[in-house]
Parts: C-alpha cells; sequence; structure tokens
C-alpha cells in the first residue's frame, strides 16, 4: 500500500511540475508536450530512482491495457467514411508509397542487422524486423493539432501529412494486430488448432461485437453522461476481451472506434464523451512507458541504433520518392517526408502492445527503440512541419 | 427488449471469450469489469421499467452473474475487482462530503440535527438492547464470552445498524428529480449522519478493543490516543486533502475527470497508511474542496467525480449483490427479520420523536422512510469488524450481509413511496439532475 501510496503521489506531483513547467515552454517555443512525460516514467522506473517496481507496474497493467484500448477507439473514431470518400485518391496513393518505402527500409535493415550482425535466428530476426516496421510506421500528429488551428489547414502539406498520418496508424495497428494472430497459439480445450486468419477475425469481431453492443445500449440517448457510461463500459468490454486472448486491444477498439465515428446519431456527443479522458489517459500512459523502458540487451542494440538511424532517413527518402512518382513534387516539395519523423504517441502505444502482450519476441527491444525514437524526435515535431511547409 | 439483447450478446460473447482463451489471464477482471458495467447498467434500466430502483437491479445482476449462479462473475474476479469497492466507498464519502453545503448546514442544521438525533438515539439504543438480551440467538455472540463480550459485540452491531447510504438516497433523489422539504432533509440527515456514524463507529470499535481485545489484522491502536488521532487526524487529513484540491481548482483546473479519481484513491490510500478514519477524511475533503472553491468550479469538479464515480459504482453495486448468499439469507432469516423490523421501528419512531422537536411535521413524517437503506458504508464498517475479529467479525459481517440486502431491496421502494406520498417527486428539471448518481 505504501508503494501505491508513493507512487500515486509522486506522479501526481511529477505530472503537475511537468504540466506546469513544460506547457510553458511548449506554447512558447512551439514544442510538442510529451516526451516529457515520458522521460519523467523512465526517471520513476525500475531503471532509475525504482519509485515504480516492476510489481507495482504490473498491477496497474490491467489499467494500462485501458488506456490502450481507449487510444485505439479515439483513433479508429477519425475514420470517417464520408471524409475519406471526399479525400482525393493521390492523398492515399502518396501515403501508401510512403509507408511501403519506411517499412522497407526499417524493417529491411533492422531484419539484416538481427540476423547477419547479431545473430538472431532467421524466424525471431523476421518477427523483430516486423515489429520494428510496423512501430516505426506512425507519425506524429502533435504538429497537425498545432498547425490545423490556423490558416494553414488548407495548405498541401498539412493535407498531405493528415491523410498519412490517419493511414499510417491504420496500417500499423492492422499489421501488429496480424502479427499477433500469425504467432498465436490455441487453447488446448479446442477441438482444432485455430488459423491465424481466424485470430485476426476474431480481433476484428470483438471490435464489431462492441459496436454493436453500444449502439444497442445507448439507442437515441443523448445526454453525455450515459453516452460515456456506455462507451467506458465497452471499450473496458472490448480491451478485456482482446487482452485476455492475447490479441491487440488497440486495434480491436480501433475497429469499435471505427463503428462510433461513422454512426449516424449522437456522433458528436461520442466522439466529446470519448475524447474527454484522451490526455489523461495518454499522459498517465506515456508516464507507464517511461516506466517500462528497459536497456536493451548490449547484443541488441545495435538493432535499435540502425532503426533509429533509418526510420528518419526513410521517412525523407520514401516521402520524396512517392511525391515523385505521383508527380506531386511541385506541390509537397521532395522533403516532405520529414514532417512524419516525430514519431508520435501511438507508436508507443502499439510497443506497449506489442510488448505487453509477450507473445512476440524482443518486446524490450521494439519497445526501447520507440520509446528512444519518441525521446529523439517527437519534442521539434510542430517546428519541422512549419518548416516543410515554408521551405518547400 | 433492447437491454435483453444487449444481455443476451453480453453472455455469449462471455461464454466465447472463456472458451478461446486461456483461463485464469489477468485482462479476464479487466472484461469482467465491462461486462458488469454493461450487464448490471442494463438489468438497472429493466428493473426501473417495473418502477423499482435502478440499484436493485445492479445488486440482482450482480447476484445472478455471479458465482453463486451464472459464474460469469468468478469470485476470482471478485476478489481482484475489491480496489473498485474501495475507490467507490471513497467516491462515495467525497460525494456525499461534497453535497454538504455550509450555508445550507446552517439554514437547515436545526432541523437535521433534531432529527438525526433523535432517529441515532432511539435506533442505537434499541437495537444495542436487542443484541444485548437476546444475543444468544445471534451467531456473533458466544455464550461464554462474559458481560464485557456482550457489550462489546451489542454497540459494535448497533453502530452500524443505524447507518444510512447516501449513495442510495443521492440515487433517488436523483432517479426521481424530487425537490422539497422530505427531500432536502432526508439528503442532510443521511449525509450529516454519515459524520455522525463514522465517529459512532470509531468509539464503539475503541470501547470493543477494551473490552473484547481483537486477535485480527487491525488489532493495533487500541489506546485513546490512537482512537482520538484516528477521529481529529482524518479531519486534520481531510482538510488538507480538500485545500489541495481546491488549490488545484482554483490555479489548474485541467484534467479534472482524472484528478477526481486519483484524489479519491489519493485520500483513501493516504488515510490508511496515516491510520486515521478512511470515510470521515474523505468526507471532510469533500466539504473542505467544495465549500472553499467558488460555487461554479465547485460544482464542475463535483460533476467530474460523479462523471468518474458512475461506472465505478454500478459496479461496486453489482459487486456488493455477488457476495450475496442467499443459504445464508435463508438461514438466518429468524434474527434478520426482526433486527431490519426493530431498525426500522427505532427509525420511525426516533424521525417522529425528532419532527415533533423540531416543529417539523412533514419531514418527521416521510424522513424515516428515505433512512432505511443500507449499502456501501454499512458494508464496509462490517468488513472492519471482520478484520478486526476474525471469527466472530466475520460471523457479523454476513449476518449484515442479510440485513443489507433486505434494507438495499426495501429503503428504495419504501423512499419512492415517501417522496410520492410528499408530493415531490419530479419537481426539478432534467437538466439539474446528472446521470452519474442516478442508480
Amino acid at each position: 500500500m505504501r508503494d501505491s501510496l508513493l507512487l500515486l503521489a509522486v506522479v501526481v506531483g511529477s505530472y503537475l511540475a511537468a504540466h506546469v513547467i513544460f506547457e510553458r515552454f511548449a506554447k512558447r517555443f512551439a514544442l510538442v508536450s510529451g516526451a516529457e512525460y515520458l522521460v519523467l516514467g523512465v526517471v520513476l522506473g525500475p531503471q532509475a530512482t525504482g519509485v515504480l517496481t516492476p510489481d507495482t507496474i504490473e498491477s496497474f497493467q490491467p489499467l494500462i491495457t485501458l488506456g490502450l484500448g481507449w487510444i485505439g477507439a479515439l483513433v479508429g473514431a477519425r475514420f470517417v467514411l464520408s471524409v475519406l470518400v471526399r479525400t482525393p485518391a493521390i492523398r492515399y496513393r502518396i501515403a501508401i508509397s510512403e509507408a511501403a518505402v519506411t517499412m522497407v527500409a526499417t524493417g529491411g535493415c533492422a531484419y539484416l542487422v538481427g540476423a547477419r550482425l547479431v545473430g538472431l535466428p532467421d524466424e525471431i530476426a523476421l518477427l523483430v524486423a516486423a515489429g520494428l516496421a510496423l512501430t516505426s510506421l506512425p507519425a506524429s500528429s502533435a504538429g497537425l493539432e498545432v498547425v490545423e488551428q490556423g490558416t494553414a489547414a488548407r495548405d498541401p502539406v498539412v493535407r498531405q501529412v493528415s491523410v498519412s498520418t490517419q493511414m499510417l496508424a491504420g496500417i500499423a495497428s492492422a499489421g501488429l494486430a496480424l502479427l499477433f494472430a500469425l504467432v498465436h497459439d490455441s487453447p488446448t480445450s479446442l477441438p482444432r488448432r485455430l488459423v491465424p486468419t481466424e485470430w485476426f477475425v476474431v480481433t476484428i469481431a470483438i471490435g464489431l461485437v462492441g459496436g454493436l453492443l453500444f449502439h444497442l445500449f445507448v439507442g437515441d440517448e443523448r445526454k453525455a453522461d450515459r453516452v460515456f457510461v456506455s462507451l467506458a463500459g465497452v471499450i473496458v468490454l472490448v480491451s478485456g476481451a482482446a487482452s485476455s486472448l492475447r490479441l491487440s486491444p488497440v486495434f480491436a477498439a480501433m475497429v469499435f472506434g471505427v463503428i462510433l465515428g461513422n454512426s449516424r446519431t449522437n456522433r458528436t456527443v461520442m466522439l466529446t464523451a470519448l475524447a474527454r479522458v484522451e490526455r489523461p489517459f495518454y499522459f498517465a500512459l506515456l508516464i507507464f512507458a517511461g516506466a517500462l523502458w528497459e536497456v536493451p540487451a548490449p547484443a541488441a542494440l545495435p538493432i535499435a541504433a540502425a532503426v533509429l538511424l533509418v526510420r528518419p532517413l526513410a521517412r525523407v527518402g520514401g516521402g520524396g520518392l512517392a511525391a515523385r512518382a505521383n508527380a506531386a513534387v511541385d506541390e509537397l516539395g521532395p522533403g516532405w517526408g520529414r514532417a512524419l519523423i516525430g514519431h508520435g504517441g501511438f507508436a508507443l502505444i502499439l510497443a506497449m502492445d506489442y510488448l505487453l502482450q509477450g507473445t512476440l519476441p524482443e518486446g524490450g527491444l521494439v519497445f526501447a527503440t520507440v520509446v528512444g525514437s519518441m525521446i529523439l524526435t517527437d519534442v521539434g515535431s510542430v517546428r519541422v512541419l512549419q518548416s516543410v511547409r515554408v521551405f518547400r | 427488449m433492447r437491454r435483453l439483447i444487449v444481455l443476451l450478446i453480453l453472455l455469449g460473447a462471455s461464454a466465447l471469450v472463456r472458451l478461446l482463451g486461456e483461463p485464469g489471464s489477468g485482462a479476464q477482471w479487466l472484461m469482467t469489469f465491462g461486462f458488469l458495467i454493461l450487464g448490471a447498467y442494463s438489468v438497472g434500466e429493466l428493473v426501473s421499467r417495473i418502477g423499482l430502483p435502478k440499484i436493485i437491479g445492479y445488486l440482482a445482476a450482480g447476484f445472478v452473474f455471479g458465482p453463486r449462479v451464472l459464474g460469469v462473475v468468478t469470485s476470482d474476479a471478485a476478489h481482484r475487482l475489491a480496489p473498485v469497492s474501495g475507490l467507490a466507498i471513497a467516491l462515495i464519502a467525497f460525494l456525499a462530503g461534497a453535497e454538504l453545503r455550509w450555508s445550507e448546514v446552517r439554514s437547515r442544521g436545526p432541523t437535521i440535527a433534531k432529527l438525526l438525533g433523535a432517529e441515532i438515539t432511539v435506533t442505537f439504543v434499541l437495537l444495542a438492547g436487542a443484541t444485548a438480551l437476546f444475543g444468544d440467538a445471534l451467531p456473533f455472540i458466544r455464550a461464554s464470552g462474559g458481560l464485557a463480550e456482550l457489550a462489546a459485540f451489542s454497540l459494535l452491531f448497533a453502530s452500524i445498524a443505524v447507518v444510512h447510504s447516501p449513495a442510495v438516497t443521492m440515487a433517488l433523489l436523483s432517479e426521481t428529480r424530487a425537490e422539497g422539504p422530505v427531500a432536502r432533509t432526508t439528503l442532510g440527515v443521511v449525509l450529516v449522519s454519515d459524520v455522525a456514524v463514522v465517529l459512532l463507529f470509531s468509539g464503539a470499535l475503541a470501547l470493543a478493543r477494551v473490552l473484547a481485545p481483537p486477535s485480527g489484522l487491525d488489532a493495533t491502536g487500541s489506546t485513546v490516543g490512537a482512537v482520538i488521532w484516528e477521529i481529529a487526524g482524518a479531519a486534520i487529513v481531510g482538510a488538507a486533502l480538500g485545500a489541495l484540491v481546491a488549490l488545484y481548482l482554483r490555479f489548474l483546473k485541467q484534467e479534472l475527470f482524472l484528478f477526481a479519481l486519483v484524489m479519491a484513491f489519493l485520500g483513501s490510500l493516504l488515510a490508511r497508511a496515516l491510520h486515521v478514519e478512511v470515510l470521515l477524511t474523505l468526507l471532510t475533503a469533500g466539504f473542505v474542496a467544495e465549500n472553499v472553491s467558488p460555487r461554479e468550479i465547485g460544482d464542475g469538479f463535483r460533476h467530474a467525480m460523479e462523471r468518474a464515480a458512475t461506472p465505478v459504482f454500478v459496479v461496486f453495486f453489482a459487486l456488493a449483490g455477488a457476495e450475496l448468499s442467499p443459504a445464508s439469507i435463508a438461514a438466518s432469516w429468524t434474527f434478520v427479520i426482526p433486527i431490519v423490523v426493530l431498525r426500522i421501528v427505532g427509525i420511525r419512531v426516533g424521525t417522529w420523536l425528532g419532527g415533533r422537536w423540531a416543529s417539523a411535521p412533514v419531514e418527521g413524517r416521510y424522513v424515516w422512510m428515505g433512512l432505511v437503506s443500507q449499502a456501501g458504508v454499512a458494508i464496509g464498517l462490517a468488513s472492519a469488524v471482520a478484520q478486526a475479529y476474525p471469527e466472530r467479525g466475520v460471523a457479523m459481517r454476513d449476518v449484515f450481509f442479510a440485513v443489507i440486502a433486505v434494507n438495499e431491496l426495501l429503503g428504495p421502494i419504501l423512499f419512492r413511496v415517501g417522496l410520492t406520498r410528499a408530493g415531490e417527486i419530479g419537481a426539478l428539471p432534467q437538466s439539474e439532475t446528472t446521470e452519474a448518481v442516478a442508480h
């Protein structure tokens, strides 16, 4: 109990301090707030001061799972079909081409270093490379949130970054869910072994059932508090069900979020209720993520270093190639991919998912790489986006 | 019909996940938590269609889904969800304190004090006396225990029996949108009585420790100094916590939802670590935070807390339902029913006397109906006795579970009848109530 009390007191105190001090700097110098909570988590975690012991973190794991699901639902809710169909096809082509280049470059590099230099078995190296490639995909949306508030929202670069960020989150999350399905063991009680496709379908089904339950539960209700209870109930249920089956709570909740985002009735009320607790969950997750961070084994360091080095290059190169292939260099500029370098919180969410499910190899390495990348790239993502717009 | 479909889907999905998953997975209780929020809430709405309070639905849902009937909520999951109950009790205490506006206490104070004073005194004396007289029939009184032990357990029993339920009262008022002298006075009595019963229980437990030294976990702190610290310290710690909340509300005002949950959790941990009374600490914190902050800011925080509390309360009542044992209730009905009846008689006579004393005949006639309910606080105090006295305390707690079960079922129905007879139901407009406490 004393551990929990100390943890809570330190987290609250540190949160307030970080909140007051850093947010002032963030506003003044156009920095993205977030990485400071991650650093705070590292400082409080077992690797530094040890205020957060592994047992304490373990006891909070269901809360972390819930946070993962909540953020997943929120990201899913932004996939609004009516908006997606109005977006020009070229935006998707560019986003997907850039994503393909980044994935191949980071994944290929991680595989080569892992299999050839570090000496990981081929199958393990492949899975780790796939995990690193997928968690490398998401890009920070913090810059967009700042820039989109101004008149720059119609700027082609801002619109492309907006579409890319959304697509990258979707691809990465679905890819990770597929990876979980690929390595999933069937329980012995079943008459036959379920194949990966079936596990992937189960993940989607959890989200779909969540959506169905939500709509049956809420009906035409408009009261925000009632909607909030329903949302909380369904997200807890979906995250818990997916996690207890060792599937991705992020993707299952994202499927639920897509249903939510495309509902005809009460969409605004639902999305407001959903977004109401985004920031608290996000900050709490960042602190726990920092505490979960461990220095990778020295042998695995080359893999992390390679990904940290290759990812920004792949982003810039991939962005340039995608623009060239789609004849959009004049519109976007050759270096627009720089705006996707900021790694963002969603990558961290996926990395936590990878780590906590415990079914994929080298979770610590994948997680530590994303934490490092986020600390290095996230703070300046607003400034980078602004500079890309100015200098294209 | 829609609610039934929700329940069927929930049960089907839960069975499927159990089939596909490995037993004992840690995240299963998270799923149980979600299942209870949706399932219990749906049952609550189903029973409200037939005129019963939603709380009865939550309790019934907990019982039906619990280990004794369908087993969707396993004993292990219920055990792992125990912190939710602790958090709910902390939220109940904080919200109860926050409901008390100093200006209202001052204006309605004399009536509340007279009604409460008479009601608690009569009920306490009646139940303590009956327990002492007919103790042989009760499983927690040992024939060989002697007079000191008989006195100790009679006092403890009576001090828990006089507890009311702020959660049920607030929920019913919110659900029925009742407003008027009976509604306001009942709420005032219930909220102020929380302070009184916590003080009474702390005193009774301290005395019991002297008369019949305990052997359980909570065996420490039997000195007079420790008891004084437990109560005075709670006021100090609670006031400090409330002041901190007020400062936060004045200068930061951000993430109120999370802040509300964290403060309730922090308050209960802090109180336990400092060996002060948890309920009194949170009650004081809520009172100070609400009364020190400007009205609109304090109300905003209270609403954030109510919102945060809604799913917690649903699960809390459902878990209480899951703990109900029809077998033990059936086995103990010979003394549970007389206790329930005697308690109601004590409340009725006490409020009638209090009403005459305060020259408030309407309140004296109807307020008793709102004081029958018992829920979380009573369960919490009974559990505290069980911790201090592992054998007889547990037997007393089981008796209380049965008594509380009956009062939980009876209380909300009686209160609704009282509010209807007083003509106060539906007096508040829809916007002034919050869904948060509508259960």
